[in-house]
C-alpha cells in the first residue's frame, strides 16, 4: 500500500494520507518502492511535478502535527526551565568574579583573605553595590536583580517538577530531579535507563576516563546533590547512590508511564535508603563504644 | 558539481543559514557540511541532476539544502522534532525537499511514501549505523550508490576509530554492497569516515 491508497480508497489528501500511513503495515522484505507514474495513471496527479507537492504537503502536514504533539509532552518545558536555570548560575558566577576582581584591582587596601569563614564573591556584592564607582554599582545591582530571577525560577522548577516527575522529586527533590531529567534529555529518555546509568549521569568525564583508560569508577554524579547522598558517610556514600539510583530508575518509570504520585513505593523506597544509612551508623558508634 | 576557483558551490536562492555567496552561488563549506568535506577530498563525487535522494539524519536541512541545489527531489528525514522546525522553514522555500518527520531505525514507518532513489545519503549519530543504511536498500535502485557518514564515536568510543570503521565496511560487504570509496574526512572532521558503496 502507497501514499496516496489503493483500490477505491485513492486520494492526496493530507489528513487522509496520515490516517492511512498510521494504519500502514508495510512489510519490507516484499517491499517495492513508490512509482509516481502508478500515480499517474491513476488520475491522482497529472505530471511529476503535482506528484511531488502532493507527497510534499502530506509529509509537511504530517511532521507539524508531529512537532506540535512532540511539543505538548509535559516534561518538554521543564527541560528547558532546568537549563535556563543552569545556565543562570554560570552567568551569575563570572560576572560575580569579574566583578569582584575589577572592584580589588582599584582598592588596594582589599584582600578577600580573613574575611569570616565565607568570602565568596556573591558576599561581596552587596558591598560593592554600595561602594564601587559608579558603573560597578550598575553591573552589581544588575547581578542582584539575576539571583532574584535565579532564585524564584529555581522555585518555579521545584513546584513544576512535583507536578510532572512526581515519584523522582518525592525521592531526591524536584530540583535534583529535574536536572537527572535535563541530562538525560526528556522523560522519555530517563524512564528507559538503567539505574547503573542513571547514578553516573553528570559525572560523565569520570565515566569515561574509567571505560578508555580504568581508573576507579565514579560512584555518582548529579545524585551527589542530593542531601542523602552527599550527608552519607564516605564508606557508604557508594551505596546510599546505588541504592537511590536504583529507586529512581523505577520512579522514573512509574512517572512517565503512569503519571502520578505513588505513595507506597516512595515509602518503601526512602526506608531502604534510609535503612541502609542507619545501619552503617550504627555499627560505627558500636566501633565508637 | 560546481566548483568556482577551486571552492564548492552550489546553484540557489541563499541565506539559508548565513552562508557566503559568490554572486549567483551559494558557498558549500566543508568544515560544516560533511558530504562537502569528501567532495574537497574525492573530487568523484557528484550530484546529477535528475537524481532523487533519500536522506538519513537531515537535521536543520542545512546539507539538504545544497543537495535540493542539485538533485532533483530528496526525501529528507529527520527524527528530532526541535531540527525538524527548521527543516520544514527550509523546505518551505525548496519545493525539492520532501521533510519526513520520522525514524531512520523504523523505515517501514514512511516506506509508503517513498520511491525508488539514486543516492542514499545517511549522517545519524547512532551506534548502528551500517545497520541503518542496510535497512534502506529496499529504497536504492540497482546501480544506486549509498554514502554513509560514518561517526566513529557514536558507534562506539572504546574502539579506535580505524577498528570501528573496518567493522563497519565488513558489515556492509556482507549485505551484498560494493565499497568503491572510504575516505577519512580529515581534516575538515575529526573521527569520520565517508564510506560509498554501490548496489550491486
Amino acid at each position: 500500500m502507497y501514499w496516496y491508497g489503493a483500490g477505491t480508497d485513492l486520494s492526496t489528501d493530507p489528513a487522509e494520507v496520515a490516517a492511512r500511513l498510521r494504519a500502514a503495515k508495510t512489510d519490507m522484505t516484499t517491499y517495492v518502492p513508490c512509482d509516481w507514474r502508478q500515480a499517474q495513471q491513476l488520475g491522482l496527479v497529472r505530471d511529476r511535478q503535482e506528484y511531488l507537492e502532493a507527497v510534499r504537503q502530506a509529509t509537511i502536514c504530517m511532521a507539524e502535527e508531529g512537532i506540535a504533539a512532540a511539543a505538548q509532552e509535559k516534561d518538554v518545558e521543564l527541560l528547558q526551565m532546568v537549563r535556563t536555570l543552569d545556565e543562570m548560575d554560570t552567568v551569575i558566577n563570572l560576572l560575580t568574579e569579574r566583578l569582584v576582581d575589577w572592584y580589588i584591582s582599584i582598592t588596594p587596601s582589599f584582600s578577600r583573605k580573613y574575611r569570616g569563614s565565607g568570602a565568596g564573591a556573591a558576599r561581596l556584592l552587596p558591598m560593592i553595590g554600595k561602594k564601587g564607582t559608579e558603573p560597578m554599582k550598575k553591573v552589581a545591582k544588575e547581578i542582584l536583580s539575576m539571583s532574584a530571577a535565579r532564585t524564584s525560577l529555581m522555585k518555579e522548577v521545584s513546584r513544576k517538577a512535583v507536578v510532572v516527575i512526581p515519584n523522582m522529586s518525592a525521592l531526591v527533590g524536584g530540583l535534583v530531579a529535574a536536572r537527572l531529567m535535563a541530562r538525560a534529555g526528556g522523560l522519555a529518555a530517563l524512564a528507559r535507563m538503567p539505574g547503573s546509568s542513571m547514578q553516573v549521569i553528570g559525572a560523565e568525564g569520570a565515566l569515561f576516563s574509567h571505560i578508555r583508560t580504568g581508573t576507579p569508577s565514579p560512584k555518582h554524579g548529579i545524585v551527589f546533590q542530593h542531601r542523602r547522598v552527599h550527608n552519607a558517610p564516605r564508606e557508604v556514600r557508594g551505596a546510599v547512590a546505588r541504592a537511590l539510583a536504583a529507586k529512581l530508575a523505577i520512579a522514573a518509570r512509574l512517572d512517565y508511564f503512569r503519571g502520578e504520585l505513588d505513595a507506597a513505593f516512595v515509602d518503601a523506597a526512602n526506608a531502604r535508603i534510609d535503612g541502609l544509612m542507619g545501619t552503617k551508623m550504627r555499627t560505627e558508634t558500636g566501633v565508637r563504644k | 558539481m560546481i566548483s568556482i576557483d577551486g571552492t564548492l558551490v552550489s546553484e540557489g536562492a541563499g541565506g539559508v543559514y548565513g552562508e557566503r555567496m559568490i554572486g549567483e552561488y551559494r558557498v558549500w563549506d566543508p568544515y560544516r557540511s560533511k558530504l562537502a568535506a569528501l567532495w574537497y577530498l574525492d573530487r568523484s563525487v557528484d550530484l546529477a541532476g535528475d537524481a532523487v535522494v533519500l536522506y538519513l539524519g537531515a537535521a536543520n536541512g542545512t546539507t539538504v539544502s545544497h543537495v535540493a541545489d542539485y538533485v532533483e527531489a530528496v526525501y529528507a528525514v529527520e527524527f528530532a522534532p526541535r531540527p525538524m522546525q527548521d527543516l520544514l522553514v527550509v523546505a518551505g522555500r525548496r519545493k525539492n525537499i520532501v521533510p519526513i518527520y520520522g525514524d531512520a531505525t523504523q523505515p517501514q514507518r514512511y516506506a509508503p511514501l517513498l520511491e525508488a532513489v539514486d543516492l542514499v545519503y545517511q549522517d545519524v549519530a547512532q551506534p548502528n549505523q551500517a545497520a541503518i543504511a542496510i535497512r534502506h536498500m529496499p529504497f536504492l535502485r540497482s546501480g544506486g550508490r549509498l554514502i554513509l557518514m560514518l561517526k566513529t564515536r557514536s558507534v562506539d568510543v572504546r574502539k579506535c576509530p580505524e577498528e570501528v570503521f573496518a567493522d563497519t565496511c565488513g558489515e556492509l560487504e556482507a549485505a551484498g554492497l560494493r565499497v568503491v570509496a572510504a575516505v577519512w574526512l580529515l581534516p575538515y572532521h575529526a573521527d569520520h569516515a565517508a564510506i560509498v558503496c554501490e548496489r550491486v
